[in-house]
């Protein structure tokens, strides 16, 4: 049914790799991802907008790419959950306060969780926990409670303002 | 009985690791988007299904036609139930009725003439690509003739019923007396009978990573590859082979990275052997992915309780009756109906009344199945007990707390042998409830509610406990109490666990690794840990009940030490000194004489010195042991019960709301847990799934349902429908430990995954009650939604006045 003269070419930074793609209309941005650039860290979890786990950042702003239209976005500079790490393969400072404090269990929900975080601290950088709850609010987790999810918040938030506490 | 091994509660020979909140690279990768799900995998020639279901809850297909699917450019292949059904043979129950004395109903993959709930499938559509698939699947055309559904418990005991299941003479799969005493001479001598309904709603698990499978066959050896979401990769080999007629040996299950299982992604689920079939006929990978909508069909948990508690003037607790009913859908291969049989086997809980008649009635009706969820049954027990105890306290003007402490099974009673045949291990409830309220405040929150309500919102106290027995073990089923783990130490000192216990994200490979670590004496970096695989780990019953710490960490705890006397015995042979005189701790072999041996050099001397240090082992560095928890006991006594357990779980949960009279919005305070899990390996894991858990209670408590129309259409079909907790919804929660050691597992442990459902969520249902005091209304049916906790306020129907 697909027909390739339909598609839209757009022009994409992905994780700093420049993309020209032809896209078919009616794609999300998530199939996108997934299945022409192999970007299998961002997930599906409800193709409605609900739970987070496809959330990805489109220009500097996080955004639910399973209800984004790939069409829509001719050129964009999108960073996904495989673009956070350093340059050197380490983890980014949020994702370890993450990975210290045992943030996530399954981690099917990081993307939400750590772009969530990363929006956040960027313009609170001493958020309350009333703030990070309200900025998590937008991600479904069903393994933690919350509690653990809260606490990496706290952590990152220590460690981007103190990067070497030693 | 299997015998106790008197070593096997002692503490590994180095210590170091267990105990600790460790990380791992397990914890990292999808930290760094480098975790791989099933869904992740795509396979050169890879296809993609869609599958047609029923949008009627009960009905004769009159008519399939796939016509209008087989022209779609790019499908390969359509096939409707019956043509289905010429391949494949019925779906064996993962723990079949009948085994149990029930009704054990034939499970197809697909519909095949009739259909028996809304959702079912009906015909498949395979294609080049997900969305071709779909869109052909709307295409296909099926004729139904609707018949009038039964729905509910009402409708399904109802003497001229429809027959939910052709052929059956009634609704009922099984009916279960849990009888002991003479509960009929204790409620004619009870001062007081308090009788409470309890209505539990149709509420699910919904891990955020829905169900997926991808089946590749290999043609050259006439082989089948299953990349799914499998909890239970060994059993569902089995299960493939029977329902595909191949030998087990030619099918290869591998579960990678899971997003949450939770007992969903538990077998018996027809797309499991469905995409089998398609890849074996078509020669290609063909892969379905589940969509949150159909995720949703999958039910769990609807009961019905009428329960009467027979008391003393004093308190005490003296007869129990509970009639019990459980919708638990149409007929299904998976697990999920068992649940309805360990409510009543776990009755009465943590109390200790003897006299007690229970009787539990699993019923089938025209709702899309249930599969097995967190808590599997137990967490109906703690609602029913629990919401039926504050009724009584409310009623006759005992402390809730003071209730239940009276009437506990006593700390000194342990091992307590429960009138239903359980063996419960050990435990301190009392001790646990005055702990969380200690950790929560209770009195002061207590002397902030005398103060009375403030503009329309009112304070609310509520306590519950929950028993769960964890780590079950059914006799003649796949659910096994025991596991099995194979150790390797490589040339260069690697380690490799293979365990047959799964992961579905909780943590277990950590909490497996420290234990390793400490048994072999060696830094925590050094190990990995492979599970989900039938090709490379032991025969393994996967992940359930709690199981995988107590069975997979104990099975590697004694597969470990069978490597290190074999590494003891070369490095002694080394040095030339006695196996005894040799310390080892963090990778060195210390002789005692001021001499010390790497542990790589010394698993290099084991795998190239075969003829002169290491004649003294049989190499390589590799051992296997199975665990099996000694305890449980499957012979039955002389009134035919059994044990399934080895483990006895058990917390009190403590939570304090505020509800606001104008709204009935209920908001969670402040919540505390008092938490018996045995020996805790790693308290950050622990810690999650306690908290976990107790989010499932507070969703399952107020907002998480879903819900069908009078004609059994699901209406419930999106996370805008099935709202769940999110971070804002969730208090902090307070968790201490009150932990008393599991004499029979390996450091004491006690399952730590299924615990706190039931519990929390009872929790808050009675602190909703007890806010409500002043309205002199209490509710019993769940979920207490604001508009039900409205209307109670406000005297519309909706609220158990107090009685029932």
């Amino acid at each position: 049914m697909d027909d390739l003269a339909q598609s839209v070419l757009v022009q994409w930074r992905v994780n700093g790799v420049l993309h020209e793609l032809d896209v078919l209309p009616g794609l999300s941005l998530l199939d996108v991802l997934r299945e022409q650039l192999n970007l299998t860290g961002t997930h599906m979890g409800c193709m409605t907008g609900h739970c987070g786990a496809c959330t990805v950042m489109i220009d500097g702003r996080i955004a639910k790419s399973c209800i984004a239209q790939a069409a829509t976005l001719p050129r964009a500079e999108i960073r996904t959950i495989e673009g956070l790490m350093g340059p050197d393969g380490r983890l980014s400072p949020v994702q370890q306060a993450f990975w210290d404090e045992a943030g996530f269990q399954c981690g099917y929900c990081a993307p939400g969780m750590l772009f969530s975080a990363i929006e956040l601290l960027a313009e609170t950088p001493d958020p309350t926990d009333a703030e990070i709850d309200s900025a998590l609010a937008g991600s479904l987790c069903r393994c933690t409670g919350y509690q653990s999810l809260r606490r990496a918040v706290r952590a990152a938030a220590r460690a981007l303002k103190d990067p070497n506490p030693d | 009985m299997a015998d106790r091994d008197p070593g096997m509660s002692a503490a590994p020979a180095t210590g170091g690791y267990v105990g600790r909140a460790v990380r791992t690279l397990e914890g990292r990768a999808p930290i760094a988007g480098a975790a791989r799900y099933s869904s992740d995998f795509s396979f050169p020639g890879q296809l993609h299904a869609a599958i047609v279901r029923s949008p009627h809850a009960r009905a004769r297909i009159l008519k399939v036609d796939l016509s209008g699917a087989r022209k779609v450019a790019g499908v390969v292949l359509a096939m409707d139930g019956r043509e289905v059904a010429a391949h494949l043979g019925p779906i064996p129950h993962y723990i079949d009725p009948a085994t149990f004395g029930g009704k054990s109903a034939e499970v197809r993959t697909m519909a095949v003439d009739h259909v028996w709930c809304y959702g079912q499938p009906v015909a498949v559509v395979v294609a080049a690509d997900r969305r071709t698939a779909r869109w052909a699947a709307s295409r296909v055309q099926v004729a139904y003739e609707v018949e009038p559904a039964v729905l509910t418990v009402e409708d399904a005991i109802a003497p001229d019923a429809p027959k939910v299941v052709p052929g059956f003479d009634d609704n009922v799969i099984m009916a279960v007396p849990f009888r002991n005493g003479d509960p009929d001479a204790a409620f004619a001598r009870a001062d007081h009978v308090v009788t409470t309904t309890v209505r539990i709603h149709r509420f699910s698990t919904q891990p955020i990573e829905t169900r997926c499978y991808n089946a590749v066959w290999e043609e050259e050896t006439e082989s089948l590859t299953l990349y799914g979401t499998a909890q239970n990769p060994h059993p569902l080999r089995h299960v493939l082979a029977k329902v595909l007629g191949m030998p087990e040996g030619r099918i290869r299950v591998h579960a990678p990275a899971i997003g949450g299982a939770f007992g969903m992604k538990m077998h018996g689920h027809p797309e499991e052997s469905l995409v089998c079939l398609l890849a074996k006929l078509l020669r290609r990978p063909v892969k379905w992915v589940e969509s949150r909508e159909e995720c949703l069909l999958i039910g769990a948990r609807e009961q019905v309780h009428h329960l009467e508690l027979a008391l003393s003037k004093e308190g005490d607790l003296l007869a129990l009756r509970d009639r019990f009913f459980a919708n638990t859908g149409a007929p299904s291969a998976c697990p999920g109906w068992g649940m309805a049989f360990l409510t009543g086997l776990t009755m009465p809980g943590p109390y200790r009344v003897r006299d007690i008649d229970v009787t539990m009635t699993a019923l089938v009706t025209n709702k899309p199945s249930w599969n097995a969820a967190r808590g599997y049954g137990k967490e109906a027990t703690a609602l029913a007990l629990e919401l039926a105890l504050d009724e009584a306290a409310r009623r006759l003007g005992f402390d809730p707390a003071e209730l239940r402490i009276r009437n506990f099974v006593p700390a000194d009673a342990f091992p307590y042998a429960s009138p239903t045949g359980l063996q419960y291990d050990s435990g301190d409830y009392a001790g646990a409830v005055r702990k969380a309220m200690a950790a929560i405040g209770w009195d002061e929150w207590r002397a902030r509610q005398a103060e009375g309500p403030r503009e329309g919102r009112y304070l609310g106290l509520g306590i519950a406990y929950e028993l769960t027995p964890e780590g079950g073990a059914l006799p003649g089923t796949m659910v096994a109490g025991y596991d099995s783990s194979t150790v390797r130490v490589a040339p260069d000192g690697s380690v490799r666990v293979l365990t047959g216990v799964t992961t579905p994200g909780t943590g277990n490979p950590t909490g497996i690794a420290q234990i390793v670590a400490d048994e072999l004496g060696c830094p925590i970096e050094w190990i990995s840990v492979v599970q989900g695989d039938t090709t490379t780990c032991p025969y393994g019953f996967g992940n359930y009940s709690g199981r995988s710490t107590i069975v997979g960490g104990g099975s590697a705890a004694l597969a470990a030490r069978a490597v290190r006397a074999q590494m003891e015995a070369v490095a002694a042979a080394m040095l030339g000194v006695g196996v005894q005189a040799l310390r080892l701790s963090d990778g060195v072999f210390d002789g005692g004489d001021g001499r010390s041996l790497a542990f790589a050099d010394v698993a290099w001397a084991a795998y190239t010195r075969a003829y002169d240090v290491a004649s003294c082992i049989t190499p390589p560095l590799e051992a296997q042991a199975t665990f099996r928890p000694p305890n449980i006991r499957h012979s039955p006594d002389a009134e035919g019960r059994i044990n399934p357990y080895p483990s006895y779980s058990n917390a009190a949960y403590a939570t304090v709301v505020e509800v606001d009279s104008a709204t009935g919005q209920v908001k969670l305070l402040a919540f505390a847990a008092a938490h018996d899990c045995g020996r805790v390996i790693n308290p950050l894991l622990v810690e999650g799934q306690a908290c976990g858990a107790i989010a499932f209670g507070l969703g399952g408590a107020l907002m998480e349902e879903i819900r069908f129309d009078a004609g059994g259409h699901q209406l419930t079909r999106s996370f805008m429908d099935y709202v769940m907790p999110r971070a804002e919804d969730m208090p902090g929660v307070t968790l201490v430990h009150h932990d008393s050691p599991n004499p029979d597992t390996y450091m004491g442990l006690k399952g730590a995954g299924e615990a706190g459902v039931g519990g929390s969520a009872a929790a808050v249902v009675n602190a909703v009650n007890d806010a409500l005091r002043p309205f002199g209304v209490a509710i019993h049916d769940l979920p207490l939604s604001p508009a039900r906790v409205w209307a109670a306020i406000h005297g519309r129907s909706g609220a158990a006045g107090g009685a029932a």
